[in-house]
């Protein structure tokens, strides 16, 4: 027991030293540019602009709220991210379950499924693009093949939505198969065979028991899918060239983005950025809880 | 009787949908592959050719042609080496701290960073980032690059090693610390051979989420030091979209990853499983 508290005491001066480099990178890459966009946020700067810039207060916060794009870009952000999980938990949990019985093959089911996890995103995107184009895509091939008439994927806004959701989920439902088959390799299994023993069958077991089992491994896997899909860029930057078509599928961040290095409005873009930050706040609220739940 | 049928139906049911899933899973890259190879005639009929097709280096040569392709590559690999070096560095060290030390005055504070550095979108630094780059004169700079590639992967990389950290038995460094090692010295010669392992699956992913990094280099990066992922992202702006050697540049983008994470996929999958679940 001494020798615990003496190592505690001195790993706590040490600590300090250790995570010094750490705290270097998150200030001078995180703190120091949030702080620089709240400053910005509140004076009128432009790229190329003629007049000295100046302060505004909330003046661009006031644009921000005015401008229809604005909700426009709120509203296809949470579409994506709510298309986006309804497509991939059921889809990455569901496959969880059939790698966790075990078939023989399993080993090399579970390799194949990994792999679009962690390809370039860029990449990825520009090919399915090619893949959804209209006249000469593979995917509208197969369904007129199939004798169904294949959507304007990337002319039209839902087309658009959906190409995105598509691609998105086709990158993320490893990622959700592999934490779900994780926890459910550290549950018990004498729940479940005692629910079969009493009768029930298999889709019961899973409803019932393993489930609500898994429900803190669930509300960390969606947390992070909601952090990842309000982050999106990649994506939609390749896959609808920036937004489009017209601002159809402008996510906030891609507002941001337009806004910033399109129209070279910095302050703007600026202001824009800490709503964003203001929105995610709740998330860390949730991330606190799924830990001490988790 | 009923219970072996309906096993048997539950089998067929599961194969066929791993089937499918196999299939969707490696369609698109099939398809990156093929196209990359196909001449410009063999792109554009319908319906489309899966096998039979003469198979054409023409592509890769266009995109090795390229002006400044050997550039663009050696930039690429470059920087995903240095920050990933950088990264697993600065985190094995914080991991380390935090695995190990319940209680120092900046433990708290620098937990609620990192889940902040997470949970926070990049974009939203880019425009203050590119605002201060261009005033330091480091706009276009591939040690500031570097520093930015690093830090965005901290907190995954510091969750990651601090799940392998906690894994060493504390009793081991006890009686190191009995036998008069220092804490550094500890660390060094008992606890970092421990960690090699987990250190290297960090490489690995850090190393990944580099090399596929866009967003910083597609802001703050001109001509100097431009990335493949900038590179390939190019290709939507030409007028005319031309299928083949953007295959061809995609296809050496994720080939190199796709390998990888057949090779390397035990410790991807342990290593992602605890490092996400502890985030």
């Amino acid at each position: 027991m001494k020798a615990r508290t003496s190592i505690e005491r001195q790993m706590a001066r040490l600590a300090e030293g250790l995570v010094a480099p750490s705290w270097f990178l998150i200030l001078a890459v995180f703190a120091l540019p949030i702080l620089g966009a709240v400053w910005l946020s509140f004076r009128n700067e432009t790229l190329g602009a003629f007049a000295p810039p100046k302060f505004i207060a909330f003046e661009n916060y006031a644009t921000a709220f005015a401008d229809p794009r604005f909700w426009e870009s709120i509203s296809t952000t949470i579409w994506l991210t709510v298309l986006g999980l309804l497509v991939q938990m059921p889809i990455g949990i569901g496959l969880a379950v059939i790698l966790e019985r075990n078939l023989r093959g399993t080993q090399m089911f579970r390799t194949i499924l990994i792999i679009p996890m962690l390809l370039t995103p860029v990449a990825v995107g520009l090919m399915w693009r090619f893949m959804f184009d209209t006249d000469l895509g593979v995917i509208n091939w197969a369904l007129a093949a199939l004798g169904l008439d294949g959507p304007n994927w990337l002319g039209s806004r839902w087309g658009a939505i959906w190409a995105v959701v598509i691609v998105d989920s086709w990158q993320s439902i490893p990622f959700i198969m592999l934490i779900v088959l994780a926890g459910l390799a550290g549950l018990p299994k004498g729940p479940q065979e005692a629910a079969t023993i009493d009768g029930a069958n298999a889709v019961q077991v899973f409803f019932y028991v393993t489930l609500p089992a898994l429900g803190p491994v669930i509300l960390v896997t969606l947390m992070i899918r909601i952090i990842d899909s309000l982050k999106m860029f990649d994506l939609i930057y390749i896959i609808t060239t920036r937004g489009g078509p017209g601002t159809a599928t402008q996510t906030l961040g891609m507002l941001i983005y337009n806004t910033g290095f399109g129209f070279f409005q910095t302050s703007r873009a600026a202001a824009l950025g800490i709503l964003m930050v203001l929105m995610v706040l709740p998330i860390y609220w949730l991330w606190q809880r799924a830990a001490r739940r988790g | 009787m009923r219970r072996a049928t309906k096993a048997r139906i539950g089998k067929a049911v599961s194969y066929t949908i791993l089937l499918l899933a196999a299939f969707v899973a490696l369609f698109p890259l099939f398809w990156t592959l093929s196209t990359s190879i196909k001449t410009r005639n063999d792109t554009f009929v319908l319906p489309p050719k899966f096998f039979s097709f003469e198979p054409t280096w023409k592509n890769y040569a266009a995109i090795f042609d390229t002006r400044g392709f050997g550039h663009i590559y050696l930039n690429t690999v470059v920087i995903t080496l240095a920050s990933t070096l950088l990264c697993v560095l600065v985190s094995t060290l914080a991991a380390y701290a935090l695995a190990r030390s319940p209680r120092f005055r900046s433990r708290r504070p620098l937990e609620v960073s990192l889940i902040l550095v997470r949970a926070i979108p990049a974009i939203v630094i880019m425009v203050p980032l590119f605002t201060i780059t261009s005033k330091l004169g480091v706009y276009d700079n591939h040690f500031a690059l570097i520093l930015m590639y690093a830090a965005v992967n901290v907190p995954f990389a510091t969750w990651l090693m601090m799940s392998f950290v906690e894994q060493v038995p504390v009793t081991l460094e006890q009686s190191a610390a009995v036998d008069g090692a220092g804490r550094l010295q500890i660390l060094w010669h008992v606890v970092l051979p421990l960690i090699l392992p987990g250190m290297a699956a960090t490489t690995i992913f850090v190393a990944l989420l580099a090399w596929n990094e866009f967003l910083i280099p597609v802001m703050l990066a001109g001509n100097s030091a431009k990335t493949l992922p900038v590179f390939i992202s190019g290709f939507i702006s030409a007028r005319n979209l031309d299928w083949g050697p953007m295959a061809a540049a995609s296809s050496l983008a994720i080939l190199p990853i796709a390998i990888l994470t057949v090779l390397a996929q035990r410790w991807l999958i342990s290593g992602l499983s605890s490092g996400a679940i502890k985030g």
